[in-house]
């Protein structure tokens, strides 16, 4: 088991309570949490991929599930006229326990309108969101994960994006004046070609896009290099040496992309030499294509170039298995991706994360069965969701706290 | 607010009222009877002012500005300096500038900041006319004092843009830590901003 090994230094991060007010199912929850796995056990629709959901809501500033926050409220909250949710976590760490904290609030608008109101809280300090990187570290296995192998490539991003930020408050910052600067620059666009205007209202937010967007470019090649190492290793030991694993960043931006690597069977590709560029060439070259595709653009009404179209594909076997692998292949390399994730995440940040899974042993052999509970057995704390309880050996059954969980109500079991 | 217990005149001032900034529906009411209550001189003054402020004001041709005498007294005082122009998003913005009394060059008044998202675009501003008082040759040096937002520094880089091909010095407000506030508590942003504009001593 190579992730952890070495690496005994590690200082572990877990869960020490939980409390959630009016959070999706939940009108009202605390719970204490022991380290060591932790297992969910209720029928579906009861509320237990939710609590998973408020603990990576906490890591990641937003859910994993849904961009609207209007959807975490508790449906009395929402009834109530003045819908309030709160998740709260104390997360104990080496030399100190801290509380993290989201609220939802409706706050009334000047023009009379209400709007959902957020406010990051950590030890009952309000913080910004990017301030909330490094707090807490989580990998969260999901039953719709294979989709990041073959569904569209924002999935990829978004779970790109949601992985930099946990550990890189600069890399929140940078995405999100990159993202506003996206939005400007299309309404402007969309505005030049209706009503014309005078076009230098671009050159501002294109420096932005510029600034910005290389910025993210060099995070997203340097972390999936990474990745893509400790994903291909994994990967190998969950194939018994059998298929190599490569996650080929696909950036939509790449003035100066490497020649196309002919991948053949049983060729072993680890690492792409990188390409040294300085920065200041990269903006020059973005900026020139944005500034040499923009009457498309405006007849476009949307930016055509940028990281907001990059892309990740999973190469194996000389092919792309979003496209030509097979269910299970698909299943093995986002599996590989979590681990890899896990590994990143403790090397990274000198923590290790706190694993949140969700029904993911139904989807695995045997075989992948117990090289995934075997490594549960060596991380501080899991929370593992299931609707049967059965599919885990009873030894690990015996080791782990049990919870039913029904109707958005918790009791030991 | 379709309540039959409210006669149609309050209700309508109550509609009226909640589509001031700042005031929700609660608030409008509140004020809605409180002026019904008895204090009916507090009420037609009211009246008397908004039609004043309607009927009496308008903006300065030089700096739009909110007056009543065109141009306004700024734009109007020979012993300003005609050569500074200190460009701000709001009258409000203004305001806040002369109360420091340290200022004693002109203004100009962009009423709003580009916001594409919100539909807000350079022609929607006082930017041309701006632009025209730069040209015109008087002018030395013009102070971008939008607001430290996003749409705020948009609107400078924009206005730079514009003006950087005219002999003018372009200067932007000064940006850092709030006097009487903590250094510990500052946020990144801030602090880099303050490090950023730090001064020569």
């Amino acid at each position: 088991m190579y992730a952890l090994s070495g690496m005994l230094q590690l200082q572990r991060m877990y869960i020490k309570s939980l409390s959630l007010r009016h959070f999706r199912t939940y009108m009202r929850l605390e719970l204490d949490l022991p380290t060591g796995p932790i297992l969910l056990m209720g029928a579906n629709a009861q509320g237990k991929t939710s609590l998973l959901e408020a603990i990576a809501y906490l890591a990641l500033g937003h859910s994993p599930l849904t961009h609207m926050d209007q959807q975490l409220l508790h449906w009395s909250a929402v009834e109530s006229g003045m819908p309030f949710a709160q998740v709260r976590v104390e997360v104990v760490k080496r030399d100190r326990v801290e509380t993290l904290e989201i609220a939802l609030q409706h706050a009334h608008l000047t023009n009379g309108n209400t709007r959902l109101d957020k406010r990051i809280r950590v030890d009952n300090r309000a913080i910004r969101r990017s301030a909330l990187s490094g707090h807490l570290n989580v990998v969260l296995f999901l039953p719709e994960d294979v989709q990041l192998v073959s569904g569209p490539p924002s999935g990829r991003r978004r779970h790109l994006d949601d992985l930099l930020s946990q550990v890189y408050p600069e890399y929140v910052d940078e995405l999100s004046e990159y993202q506003t600067a996206i939005s400007r620059r299309n309404a402007l666009l969309r505005h030049l070609r209706d009503h014309g205007g005078d076009r230098r209202q671009l050159e501002p937010l294109e420096e932005t896009l510029v600034r910005t967007g290389v910025t993210l470019t060099l995070f997203r090649r340097r972390v999936l290099a990474l990745l893509s190492l400790h994903a291909d290793r994994y990967h190998q030991e969950l194939t018994g040496g059998a298929a190599w694993l490569h996650l080929e960043y696909q950036p939509n931006f790449d003035p100066q992309a490497p020649p196309q690597v002919d991948y053949q069977m049983g060729l072993r590709l680890r690492e792409r030499p990188e390409v040294m560029v300085d920065v200041a060439t990269l903006q020059n070259s973005y900026r020139k294509t944005l500034q040499q595709r923009r009457e498309r653009a405006i007849q476009r009404g949307a930016t055509l170039t940028g990281p907001h179209r990059d892309d990740v594909t999973f190469m194996s076997g000389g092919y792309d298995l979003g496209t030509y692998g097979s269910r299970g292949q698909q299943r093995t390399a986002v599996l590989a991706l979590r681990l890899a994730e896990l590994q990143w995440l403790e090397q990274e940040t000198g923590e290790s994360p706190v694993l949140l899974l969700d029904e993911v042993l139904a989807e695995l052999d045997r075989t992948r069965r117990a090289y995934l509970l075997n490594l549960l057995g060596k991380v501080q704390q899991t929370i593992l969701a299931t609707t049967d309880a059965e599919m885990f050996p009873a030894e690990f059954r015996e080791q782990a706290l049990k919870l039913r969980v029904a109707g958005g109500i918790i009791t030991p079991s | 607010m379709g309540n039959a217990a409210v006669p149609p005149s309050v209700t309508q001032l109550i509609q009226t009222f909640s589509e001031l900034p700042g005031i929700g529906p609660k608030t409008a009411s509140r004020l809605a009877f409180f002026l019904l209550r008895g204090k009916s001189e507090l009420a037609l003054r009211l009246a008397e002012s908004l039609q004043g402020l309607v009927e009496n004001t308008r903006f300065c041709s030089v700096c739009f500005n909110v007056t009543e005498q065109d141009p306004c007294p700024i734009c109007a005082n020979t012993s300003r300096d005609h050569a500074v122009i200190c460009v701000v998003e709001e009258p409000m913005d203004l305001l806040a500038l002369e109360g420091t009394n340290q200022y004693d060059g002109v203004y100009h008044v962009l009423h709003g900041a580009l916001s594409p998202l919100e539909g807000i675009f350079a022609e929607d501003l006082r930017i041309k006319e701006l632009e025209a008082r730069v040209g015109a040759g008087v002018v030395r040096e013009v102070l971008l004092a939008t607001n430290p937002t996003s749409e705020g520094d948009y609107t400078a880089a924009y206005l730079i843009t514009r003006l950087k091909a005219l002999p003018v010095r372009l200067t932007r407000l000064g940006r850092g830590l709030p006097v009487g506030g903590d250094l510990e508590y500052a946020d990144a942003i801030t602090l880099t901003r303050a490090l950023e504009s730090r001064q020569e001593l």
